[in-house]
């Protein structure tokens, strides 16, 4: 691009165009690694299927939000991947699910250990009635860490990398009880990141907040991405707009869209995203 | 995924009637505008000073039209956070809308180079090439407007196509109006006044064709802005065709 100045002479300013587009443009799943990979997966509570066969990969990395209409089979689907569902009489599994390539469903597998992989925050926070401080600290307590100086320093970077180590780093040893619902819902976060998980199942998370703390929440999510990859089931279509990086609609246990959120919220492929997305009539 | 142009199933009501309305003042202003730009031509070929003021009145319309629609697309998108389809309309309607506004610009200036003309009472130089390329350029105005109103991007498509022949005979019209004044150099003020009519011809041919261009992206979801003819047809056509298959099945 050339400007002339007031000299008259003409100034060329590197602008590299190229490189501009290259940072807008939009997520491409094919140059992802990928956390988790779902494989033909079939859900059933007692005769009724509550998932018909998904196939899909969750991107490392990033954050994946599941939407789509309340019974869809979204928040069923996040329950699998630390096996919640294991707790439902009568529930079904068929299929696979790949953590770092292995199958999450397999005999063998320690699932204790598999969760501390895999940590999940629920839509109403759900503290322990114990400090603050013990709070972060129990799951580190329970691998059998005791060290003051180890737990004092993941306590510290858990709550620091969850936003909340300024606001409650002077009363670390009240109740977790006495903090607001944000705070709480934050504290939560920091309990499921002091173990350091691969993957972070959040469903809900914002949903129970008003929207300043719903604001701190999606930030963190941004912000945690870095370290962790992301599951996130949401009602709130624009937060999963905003906080995504890929989105899964799913409709009635399929899946139905699954894309690069940008597209897939300008420009979706199928009717059936188009009509959720924008409240029409299904 | 391409839209058919239902803007009356959202779950609100309300936000369908938002979606309407702002449909409804564009293709409002489109029709403005589009006898803005009928009455210059005609008000410049027939000397009709009274029509030529007329139509330059009829801007402040346009204007107005112009900032209230902005205001609906501000309004919708603060309240209703629109997306996908709905995101695309209210996009291309903002664009096209500033398209039309400066249509509606160029259309007084031709207005006012027809009064200029009329009081010098000159002889009708070039007055052959304006009628030709005017009335290619009320089509594509005229088209664009249905094609907007219809959801119809293969017109969208024939009215980009008319904008090439319109810079086709804009060139040939320059160079032997060019050659006239090399010619006879005492026409140059009176050829001069002829020449900036073209100029504001095309310039409008140009408007239409970005607003076509709007339109297909709204409909197909692609954008053709500064791509080739072909690509342009690719995406209307391409998604005429869609259309009709799911017509047939």
């Amino acid at each position: 691009m050339k400007v002339s100045t007031m000299t008259g002479e003409a100034k060329t300013h590197a602008i590299d165009i190229a490189s501009m587009q290259r940072d807008q443009r939009t997520l491409n799943l094919a140059d992802e690694t990928m956390a988790l990979e779902v494989k033909d997966l079939r859900l059933s509570y007692g005769t009724k299927e509550a998932l018909h066969g998904i196939d899909m990969l969750i991107p490392k990395h990033r954050v994946t939000a599941f939407i789509g209409p309340s019974g869809c089979g979204k928040s069923t689907l996040l329950r699998c991947f630390n096996r919640m569902n294991d707790l439902v009489d009568g529930c079904n599994i068929t299929g696979q699910i790949l953590l770092e390539g292995d199958n999450i469903y397999d005999r063998n597998v320690d699932i204790a250990d598999l969760r501390r992989r895999v940590g999940m925050v629920f839509q109403k926070p759900n503290p322990f009635p114990k400090s603050i401080y013990e709070n972060v600290a129990y799951g580190l307590r329970i691998q059998g860490i005791n060290k003051k100086r180890v737990l004092d320093e993941t306590v510290e970077w858990a709550l620091r990398s969850s936003a909340l180590w300024d606001e409650v780093k002077d009363r670390l040893h009240e109740s977790a009880l006495g903090m607001s619902g944000g705070q709480q819902q934050r504290l939560v976060i920091a309990r499921t990141i002091a173990v350091k998980p691969e993957v972070l199942l959040l469903d809900e998370p914002a949903s129970a907040l008003d929207p300043i703390s719903t604001l701190k929440i999606e930030e963190l999510i941004h912000e945690l991405k870095k370290d962790f990859t992301i599951v996130i089931v949401t009602h709130n279509m624009q937060q999963a707009a905003r906080v995504s990086d890929y989105t899964a609609f799913m409709y009635m246990g399929d899946l139905i869209e699954f894309g690069d959120t940008d597209s897939l919220f300008t420009n979706p492929n199928k009717k059936q995203t188009e009509d959720y997305i924008t409240g029409r009539y299904g | 995924m391409e839209f058919k142009g239902d803007y009356s199933s959202h779950i609100s009501q309300q936000f369908n009637d938002e979606l309407e309305q702002i449909r409804t003042l564009l293709l409002t202003m489109g029709g403005i505008v589009e006898s803005q730009v009928n009455d210059a031509v005609e008000a410049l070929l027939t000397g009709n000073t009274n029509l030529a003021e007329q139509s330059r009145k009829a801007d402040t319309q346009t204007n107005e039209m112009e900032k209230l629609i902005d205001e609906q697309i501000a309004t919708t998108i603060a309240r209703r956070q629109p997306a996908a389809s709905d995101l695309r309309l209210i996009i291309s309607v903002s664009k096209a809308v500033t398209s039309l506004e400066r249509m509606g610009d160029e259309a007084s200036r031709i207005c006012r180079h027809a009064i200029e003309l009329n009081e010098a009472g000159q002889s009708p130089r070039g007055y052959q090439e304006i009628r030709h390329i005017g009335n290619l350029v009320r089509e594509m105005v005229k088209n664009v407007l249905t094609a907007f109103a219809r959801n119809d991007t293969e017109l969208a498509y024939t009215v980009a196509k008319m904008d090439k022949s319109v810079d086709q005979e804009y060139r040939s019209a320059m160079r032997s109006l060019m050659t006239f004044m090399m010619e006879d150099p005492r026409s140059i003020s009176s050829v001069m006044n002829v020449i900036w009519v073209l100029r504001s011809l095309e310039r409008m041919g140009d408007h239409a064709r970005s607003m076509a261009q709007q339109l297909i992206y709204m409909v197909s979801g692609t954008d053709v802005r500064h791509t080739s003819l072909k690509t342009l047809k690719q995406a209307a056509v391409q998604n005429a065709e869609a259309e009709d298959d799911e017509e047939d099945a």
